[in-house]
């Protein structure tokens, strides 16, 4: 009950890390790999303004979530915007998103150091609920309630939005979406900035949850959400909110039941064994696009 | 919503438009009077569909002007022309297939919210089978419906100009009968429309004035009877489709002899 409770916990991170990849995937056909440095940015954001500015937990986390945005919009108008109408524009944006990622870290690198920063003792509340034979934090019980309030948010947005439909508009057709009046740039810009947001929201949960922020950790949690947007079927949000639960329970169960050292050896080999049973994905669609 | 969706004059001047090397568009000026129906005919690949884009502000003119109403658009981004009224039901009709009927219509209302559920049941009036369907994806109409789905979803932005891009495109002639229908219907009620059509006895059949457009040209252009009368329309573009209306038929790439063209 432990092992499902904190593998659930996990596993949300996850999951709000893989939709901002998966958001931007599915609507403009584009792979932010910055998307990794706004996580580890997220967190050193939400770490500064919490520490060094003395802000409130709360007030830090929406700072953060804030801060994403305009990281969003940064990538897009440096790494993507300026390759638009090339007929390579997606391979160049993948490389030039490498790019920008790799000046983020080099950034945070100069401003913070190469030390794991960690949020004093008595940061947290230290109330702990108990149920059912699990123990949690009042602090991940929090940290749950952001990640499924965003990820739930964030469905509804695309699903039942006006905005959401003209997402779903220039995915499907971006020519259509222009003829019907539609701003494409504008609605890849707002892509682009929620997806962000959501990135730089799991990089703060995340340090949060084990009090621990380098610049490496968007590096290790860059192939997990590839891995769980890829398993979750690529472009769909509900695909990688349930892979990226898949992938925490996963890794905790490994954990528990066989030792660390397999942790990532269950964890992938389960994915790959899910992509052989379902090619396209969990929940993914054969998706047949015109260039 | 008639009497609000009052017509506006469209202009075109002198415009090119090229694709790298390719020169689509070379120099063509149409005048299309508020409240008119105007034809853009041609065969296959003589730069109609290249014409609307530029309108449209879809590819960039690369000489030339769009005026409405006098005002210059020709910078304009395609968004900005659709919330000015100048939209366009798109050749292949380009429906969302993965959205439902609904959310279509509501797309072509991007900038018309406050007259959504006004525009909403005009649409539905007009054409039943939408109002049956709105909840399923629109890629389950038939080539027809879509057809419908694509001018009610134009509708819902309000037109001033409609630009249609060869609407009986693939119909069976009932339903090509049932498009000029919805056609006419919508100019009567005052809107402007400038009709792209390879179906050209069809076309000029229903519009005041015509121009004949051949490898990126105006070649000929004059009152829509004149056309129809006219001895070379009626031996490229015409043909047999006067005794047997079959689209088809139309579609043969007339060519012209160079000798200058009446300017009728
Ligand atoms: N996006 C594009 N890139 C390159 N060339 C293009 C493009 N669109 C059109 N063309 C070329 O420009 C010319 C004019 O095409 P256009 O689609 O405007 O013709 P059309 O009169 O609408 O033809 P149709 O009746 O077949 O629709 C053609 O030679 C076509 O191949
Ligand atoms: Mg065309």
């Amino acid at each position: 009950m432990q092992q499902l409770v904190n593998g659930i916990f996990l596993g949300s991170i996850y999951a709000l890390f893989a939709m901002g990849y998966t958001l931007v995937f599915g609507v403009l056909d584009l792979l932010n790999l910055a998307h990794q440095a706004v996580f580890m940015l997220g967190a050193f954001i939400g770490w500064l303004l919490a520490v060094e500015f003395g802000w409130p937990l709360w007030a830090a986390v929406i700072g953060a979530v804030a801060a994403g945005a305009i990281l969003g919009l940064l990538i897009e108008r440096i790494a993507f915007a300026p390759l638009r109408g090339r007929p390579d524009a997606h391979f160049a944006g993948l490389i030039s998103s490498i790019a920008l990622a790799i000046v983020m870290v080099a950034v945070a690198l100069g401003i913070f150091g190469p030390q794991t920063l960690r949020f004093p003792p008595g940061s947290f509340p230290s109330a702990r609920v108990s149920f059912a034979g699990a123990t949690v934090s009042v602090l991940q019980l929090v940290i749950l309630a952001v990640a499924v309030t965003m990820m739930l948010g964030l469905n509804w947005l695309v699903a039942s939005t006006r905005l959401g439909r003209a997402m779903r508009a220039v995915a499907e057709n971006p020519r259509a979406a222009r003829v019907l009046g539609i701003n494409v740039e504008r609605v890849t810009l707002i892509t682009f900035m929620l997806s962000s947001a959501l990135g730089s929201t799991a990089g703060i949960l995340f340090a949060l949850a084990f009090n621990s922020i380098r610049v490496e950790m968007g590096l290790a949690i860059e192939l997990k959400g590839l891995a769980v947007i890829i398993v979750g079927g690529m472009g769909s949000l509900p695909g990688a909110m349930l892979g990226g639960l898949l992938l925490g329970l996963a890794e905790v169960f490994s954990v528990a039941r066989i030792g660390s050292g397999w942790r990532d050896v269950v964890a992938f080999g389960l994915l790959f064994a899910i992509l052989l049973l379902r090619p396209h994905g969990l929940l993914g669609r054969k998706r047949v696009r015109e260039v | 919503m008639t009497a609000e969706r009052a017509g506006a004059v469209l202009e075109v001047r002198d415009v090119h438009v090229s694709y790298g090397q390719i020169q689509a568009v070379r120099g063509v000026s149409l005048t299309v009077p508020s409240g008119s129906l105007v034809t853009l005919i041609g065969a296959n690949g003589a730069g109609k569909s290249s014409t609307l884009a530029a309108i449209c502000g879809l590819v960039r003119a690369k000489r030339g002007q769009v005026l409405v109403d006098g005002e210059d658009v020709t910078r304009w981004r395609s968004h900005r022309l659709v919330e000015a009224g100048v939209v366009q039901v798109p050749e292949g009709r380009e429906i969302l297939a993965t959205l439902t009927i609904e959310e279509n219509l509501q797309l072509g209302a991007w900038h018309q919210g406050r007259h959504l559920a006004e525009g909403l049941a005009d649409v539905f009036g007009r054409f039943p089978v939408l109002a049956d369907r709105r909840r399923l994806p629109a890629g389950t109409l038939s080539g027809g419906e879509q057809q419908m789905l694509a001018i009610g979803r134009a509708l819902l932005a309000r037109p001033r100009i409609l630009l249609m891009d060869e609407p009986s495109m693939g119909l069976a002639p009932m339903l090509v009968d049932e498009v000029f229908g919805v056609i006419e219907r919508i100019r009567a009620e005052g809107t402007t429309v400038l009709l792209v059509e390879q179906n050209a006895h069809r076309a000029l059949q229903a519009a005041d004035h015509g121009y004949v457009m051949e490898t990126g040209e105006v070649i000929l252009e004059g009152p829509a009877s004149e056309l129809l009368a006219n001895e070379r329309v009626v031996e490229a573009y015409l043909g047999e489709a006067f005794h047997e209306p079959d689209p088809a038929v139309s579609d043969g790439g007339g060519r012209f002899p160079d000798a200058a063209p009446p300017r009728c």
